[in-house]
């Protein structure tokens, strides 16, 4: 068998999934069971059992779905321990395009991440009323969820079983690295434009959390997510590595940096989420959104803090930049 | 009306071979203000008519409206604070924490009400009185008798001024003369316009002036209801 389905933390991994999986299947089945014949205006037998059901499975996803936010850190953890097993690999950037199917696999899971959160403000929203007037839009929701959620249990079992121990594959900084001269930067972009466009897109976001305007600040908070991905990677990672080539969103996660990335992209990808939802809670839903855009506008300056932090005490230190 | 019950059904187990109806298509009204008394042996239905008026359990189809509010769908979230802020228990196992004095057990609906420490205090001693037991305050329950356990379970359920007082089997562990002295409570809720539905297969009940219905349970069916013009 292959050795990378023997190691422990891909056991924990794989055998977690499946359990989630299959909790996700019985709720699949019975949310199309509530689809059907949901009437909140009858007072039918069928009703009330359906009502019943309904909080059980409910109580299913939320519970789910919690479990697959803490599941991607260790997805990460784990495949940053699998750069032991495979020659090349230096941290998980090597480990995730050992295959076809890694980064496809680690897009989805952030974009499940984020639609399993959306899931879960608009789940709350329903909890609060005394007539589950989102109960058919969450299932639907969730029907639309449970797709993407079967692509990802694919897309994890065939990553896993086709990883292969014999065969090399890059590290980081042949991945990341400006290999001919070739810039990894989107857009045309170089340094200095694009950490003008980082704080500046930090700046947007701000803004348009505060003045409420939803759709520029979904907007502003994407972009924002993605530049800010690049800068990491591309300017303020060569920093936390001391090292102006080495290029890497996966060495950061390593005890040698502290796991400060663990730190970094949580906050990123958390206050980029809670941004978005908010605007979504407070245009679509109506709901207020006041903390959910204190919390992500909190996490989003801590991020860019500690990014500036690791430049500034660079400098400090040494005198120069890299 | 304060509660209006449009055929509601209960079935428990339901749809397994020990499936049992436990009340079958009931249709009632209870007008705000007014004492009910719900008569008929165990097994009846009334405990479970009770329950579901309290929003404890659900039915299993019809509805409950307790002053336009959708008691019988309600969400768990919901139906708690509806018990927390409407309801208030007396039950015949008075179901109090022994270890506690009388005081801590009046105190304990309001653990998490936001009011303060003092307010929380002058609520506890104005139902305590009220249920003639504050001259046992600080008495731990288990030292109490009978009767003084049922005015401890009186003051805990009206410390929060609920608008309706459900009491299931009240004096089935009490003697006459405390069942007198709990009438005499209920009285005198009844005359500060609370609405009361008791439970009781007790007779002492159905007799009592003020209480303005008489409902007869059997089977989970309702086999009479005699409507009786109340006074003071």
């Amino acid at each position: 068998m292959n050795e990378i389905l023997l190691s422990n933390e891909v056991i924990v991994y794989l055998l977690s999934e499946t359990v989630l999986y299959l909790l996700l299947f019985v709720a699949f089945i019975s949310t199309i069971g509530l689809l059907k014949k949901w009437n909140f205006d009858a007072f039918t037998t069928e009703q009330f059992a359906l009502e019943n059901r309904s909080y059980l499975v409910m109580t299913i996803i939320f519970f789910v779905m919690l479990l697959k936010v803490v599941l991607l850190p260790y997805f990460v953890y784990t495949i940053d321990n699998l750069s032991n097993l495979i020659p090349g690999a230096m941290c998980g950037a090597g480990v995730i395009k050992a295959n076809e199917y890694g980064n496809p696999l680690l897009a989805l899971k952030i974009i499940i991440l984020f639609l399993s959160g959306l899931w879960l403000s608009m789940n709350s929203i329903d909890l609060k009323e005394k007539n589950y007037p989102y109960l058919k839009l969450k299932s639907w929701f969730f029907i639309l969820l449970f797709l993407l959620l079967s692509v990802e249990f694919l897309l994890d079992i065939l990553y896993f079983t086709h990883i292969e121990t014999t065969n090399p594959v890059s590290c980081c900084s042949v991945i990341f690295g400006q290999t001919g001269g070739v810039n990894g930067l989107p857009f045309g972009l170089d340094i200095p434009k694009l950490l003008i466009l980082f704080y500046l897109l930090f700046a947007l976001v701000v803004l348009t959390t505060v003045s409420e305007l939803a759709v520029m600040s979904i907007v502003s908070s994407l972009l924002f997510g993605v530049i800010a991905y690049y800068a990491v990677v591309y300017f303020f990672g060569t920093y936390i590595y001391e090292l102006p080539t080495h290029l890497c969103p996966f060495c950061m996660l390593q005890d040698h940096y502290f796991y400060v990335g663990y730190l970094l992209w949580g906050l990123l990808l958390l206050g980029v989420f809670l941004s978005i939802d908010a605007a979504i809670m407070q245009s679509f839903f109506k709901q207020p959104a006041k903390n959910l855009k204190r919390v992500s506008l909190l996490l989003l300056s801590v991020f860019v803090l500690l990014c500036s932090a690791y430049v500034g005490v660079y400098y400090f230190r040494n005198g120069v930049f890299l | 009306m304060m509660i209006r019950i449009e055929n509601i059904s209960k079935i428990f187990n339901e749809g397994t071979p020990q499936a049992f109806e436990a009340l079958k298509s009931i249709n009632l009204d209870v007008a705000k203000g007014e004492t009910m008394i719900l008569m008929g042996v165990s097994g009846s239905g009334k405990s479970t008519l009770l329950s579901l008026i309290a929003a404890l359990d659900k039915p299993s189809s019809g509805k409950i409206v307790v002053e336009g509010e959708l008691i019988s769908k309600l969400p768990d979230l919901h139906a708690s604070a509806y018990r927390a802020k409407s309801i208030g228990f007396i039950f015949q196992h008075f179901n109090l924490l022994e270890a506690l004095s009388v005081e801590e057990n009046v105190i304990a609906p309001l653990i998490n009400s936001g009011l303060d420490i003092k307010t929380v205090k002058e609520m506890a001693e104005k139902s305590m009185q009220n249920a003639a037991i504050s001259h046992k305050s600080s008495q731990q329950v288990k030292e109490l008798s009978g009767g003084e356990k049922q005015r401890c379970a009186i003051a805990r359920a009206l410390v929060h001024e609920p608008e309706l007082i459900i009491c299931d089997e009240p004096t089935a562990n009490l003697d006459r003369e405390n069942s007198l002295k709990f009438i005499e409570i209920l009285q005198s809720l009844y005359q500060r316009g609370k609405t009361i539905i008791v439970a009781t297969h007790d007779p002492l009940f159905e007799t009592l002036p003020f209480v303005g219905k008489v409902v007869h349970m059997e089977d989970g069916n309702i086999v009479g209801a005699d409507s009786i013009s109340a006074h003071n």
